[in-house]
């Protein structure tokens, strides 16, 4: 980008070239995979194995002309633990959708005592259905899954392992902000860069 | 009942993760009306995603995630600016056609916002414009993303309301274009009131080779459809000679976003001609583009490819996990009456359909402004649905208002998510982005307003391509 020196203050006729040249940047990515715990790389397998399943579907109907049905029904239970153990991802990065318009009007103190009453709540509710999600397990045990002979409660403790992380994740979270003494509601700023 | 709504809503606005408080809020009931025993939270938890069509969520994620690093983004731009670079006020349309373009292939306005949001913006305040317009442009062109297929939205909607995702696909077709040149037509009026030239000199070879590229992506389903339906040819051998001939041209002349505008027309195009169910056009996005970053242009690497699974199993499990709590949020709603009475309660105001949908669109819009997108599905459709129905008014159509109404709450203060993504991108405050962006709120409004009372922009083409009963 030659031009940025000319500083006009309004939009000016440059060559194509160089206005394309702005968008370069877009298709430069950096990457670090540092961040990422084993669960994610888990969560990461169950998402492919996923994929392959839904692949194995795609082509067995369009290619093969006839579909298999167990690859749809495996499909599903895939993405049980690719939404509760990738949930657990959410908490441990702060990443689940939530509004904290609340928190930009209430006084340092007050934020302080109400984020951390939101620490408690979010932890006890992952405790309580953690533990619901267990005696459902064993309530449905022996159920055998639609289109194949394997135990449908395994899916469920899979579930389970995600609530169960969540409580793990979600502990541990509010330990650091409490030692920190913020948390992403009271400066949200403080969390952009962690993507990068 | 009060419990459930308003424990609900105290809860999100304390902070709590809104599936946590649509889920917790639904527990509390249950725990103090002991109506159920509360085992069935649980259940309805993991029966909320227990659904093959919702596979499509992470696909169309996924897909859209994969396109990011495919190494595309560059050569869409660069198609955008020889289409539109050369009008007044270029760079925002160029802004404009590339969310057009994005959002055909990935499904959610916030990505786009914060995503390609951040290199517009730069780019466009480098070549001299306000922080304000280039905020602006970016925030109304997000709104195209759930409009324009594939979209998430529209997949929970279709789930929630139990009608087709494919004919609401369609539907938003368009919408999409009709608001894209509202948007186009606002950022000409810009220019003229500021007397902003052209951003680049006009050139007949550059538009005619971007005119060419879109005839060609164009053909390309037009040579299937001759193939098959004048020549006999079967789908596979018809669909596999386009491919071979397709890349045997880009091979030869390295187009530059031909391969990429391939990808909304095998999504868009697939489900239009009823190929393939959404999940499989989404799956059929996915192959696309990993064709493309691994075989074509050699972009990807196994760490790109690492980073964006991760952003996608982020996403996926973010949005899903608001559908596992709203589930049982939404069955609570339903099973004790709730619904009902709300319904029952619009209904003595009115039983006039263009009154209610005015009145429908004031609480949506009132709605999004303070809930997240899917949430706001969740909890809405079954208490609208039915009155929708009763009215005779079009669930597909009423789809599209409902979804519309949500991304233009998604602009608003207070709780506009966009608005405050765009906010940390561009570095101003809240407020200095409210102002930048309300200009463009007129345009939006206006395409709601057309879009709400006649239902035809909507469903000609579904009813056009035989998608509707």
């Amino acid at each position: 980008m030659s031009a940025v020196a000319d500083n006009l203050n309004a939009p000016h006729e440059v060559a194509a070239e160089e206005l394309v040249a702005s968008f370069a940047e877009a298709d430069h990515h950096e990457v670090d995979l540092g961040g990422y715990s084993v669960e994610d790389w888990i969560c990461f397998g169950f998402f492919w194995l996923m994929s392959g399943l839904v692949f194995l579907q795609f082509f067995s109907r369009y290619v093969l002309n006839s579909s298999y049905a167990w690859t749809e029904e495996l499909a599903v239970y895939c993405l049980i633990p690719v939404v509760f153990i990738g949930s657990a991802m959410c908490v441990r990065r702060s990443r689940h959708i939530q509004v904290n318009i609340l928190y930009r009007y209430l006084p340092a103190a007050a934020a302080r005592i109400c984020s951390t009453l939101v620490d408690v709540a979010r932890t006890a509710f992952f405790a309580y259905v953690a533990w619901l999600v267990a005696r459902y397990a064993l309530a449905v045990d022996n159920e055998p899954m639609t289109t194949i002979e394997w135990n449908k409660s395994h899916v469920y403790w899979l579930a389970f392992a995600g609530f169960a992380l969540m409580l793990v994740r979600s502990v541990q979270v509010s330990w650091v902000n409490f030692a920190q003494g913020y948390s992403i509601l009271e400066r949200p700023e403080a969390y952009d860069g962690a993507d990068e | 009942m009060a419990i459930l709504i308003f424990g609900f809503l105290a809860l999100m606005l304390f902070g709590l993760p809104v599936a946590v408080a649509m889920a917790g809020a639904s527990l509390i009931y249950i725990l103090t009306s002991g109506s159920v025993p509360d085992i069935v939270v649980a259940q309805r938890m993991i029966a909320g995603i227990e659904s093959f069509p919702l596979l499509a969520v992470p696909f169309f994620i996924l897909a859209g995630n994969l396109m990011n690093v495919a190494g595309i983004t560059g050569r869409i731009y660069n198609f955008a600016v020889a289409l539109v670079g050369w009008m007044k006020g270029g760079l925002g349309q160029v802004n404009i056609i590339g969310s057009v373009i994005f959002s055909g292939m990935s499904g959610t306005a916030i990505a786009d916002a914060a995503g390609l949001g951040a290199i517009e913006i730069k780019a466009m305040k480098d070549h001299g414009y306000s922080t304000e317009f280039s905020v602006g442009v970016t925030a109304a062109s997000a709104t195209l993303g759930p409009i324009i297929p594939p979209s998430l939205p529209f997949v929970i909607y279709g789930m929630m309301a139990n009608v087709s995702i494919g004919a609401l696909f369609v539907a938003g077709i368009l919408p999409g274009l009709f608001m894209t040149l509202l948007m186009m037509f606002t950022v000409a009026y810009f220019a003229r009131k500021n007397g902003w030239g052209a951003d680049t000199p006009f050139v007949w070879s550059r538009l005619g080779e971007a005119t060419l590229e879109i005839v060609i992506v164009l053909a390309f389903p037009m040579a299937i459809w001759l193939m098959t339906t004048y020549a006999g040819v079967s789908v596979n051998l018809a669909a596999g000679g386009a491919f071979a001939v397709l890349l045997a041209l880009d091979w030869y002349f390295n187009f530059s976003a031909v391969m990429a505008l391939m990808a909304p027309v095998i999504l868009i195009g697939g489900m239009t001609m009823g190929w393939f169910t959404p999940t499989e056009a989404a799956m059929a996005a996915v192959i696309w583009a990993l064709f493309l970053g691994l075989v074509r242009y050699r972009s990807m690497t196994f760490k790109t490819l690492a980073k964006a699974t991760f952003d996608t199993i982020e996403t996926t499990a973010s949005v899903l996990f608001i559908v596992t709590a709203a589930s049982i949020f939404a069955w609570l709603l339903t099973t004790t009456q709730a619904a009902q009475l709300l319904a029952d309660w619009i209904l003595s105001v009115t039983q006039n359909k263009w009154v209610f949908l005015l009145l429908a669109n004031v609480l949506i819009l009132f709605v999004g402004c303070f809930i997240d997108t899917i949430a706001a599905i969740t909890i809405l459709v079954p208490i609208l649905l039915p009155i929708v129905l009763k009215l005779h008014i079009d669930p597909i159509h009423f789809g599209l208002i409902m979804t519309l109404n949500l991304m233009v709450g998604l602009l608003h203060p207070p709780l506009g998510m966009v608005l405050f993504v765009l906010a940390r991108i561009s570095k101003m405050s809240v407020e200095r982005t409210t102002m930048a962006i309300v200009p463009w709120l007129i345009p939006l409004l206006l395409a709601l307003v057309a879009i709400t009372y006649i239902p035809q922009i909507t469903l000609w083409l579904p009813q056009y391509m035989g998608m509707l009963k």
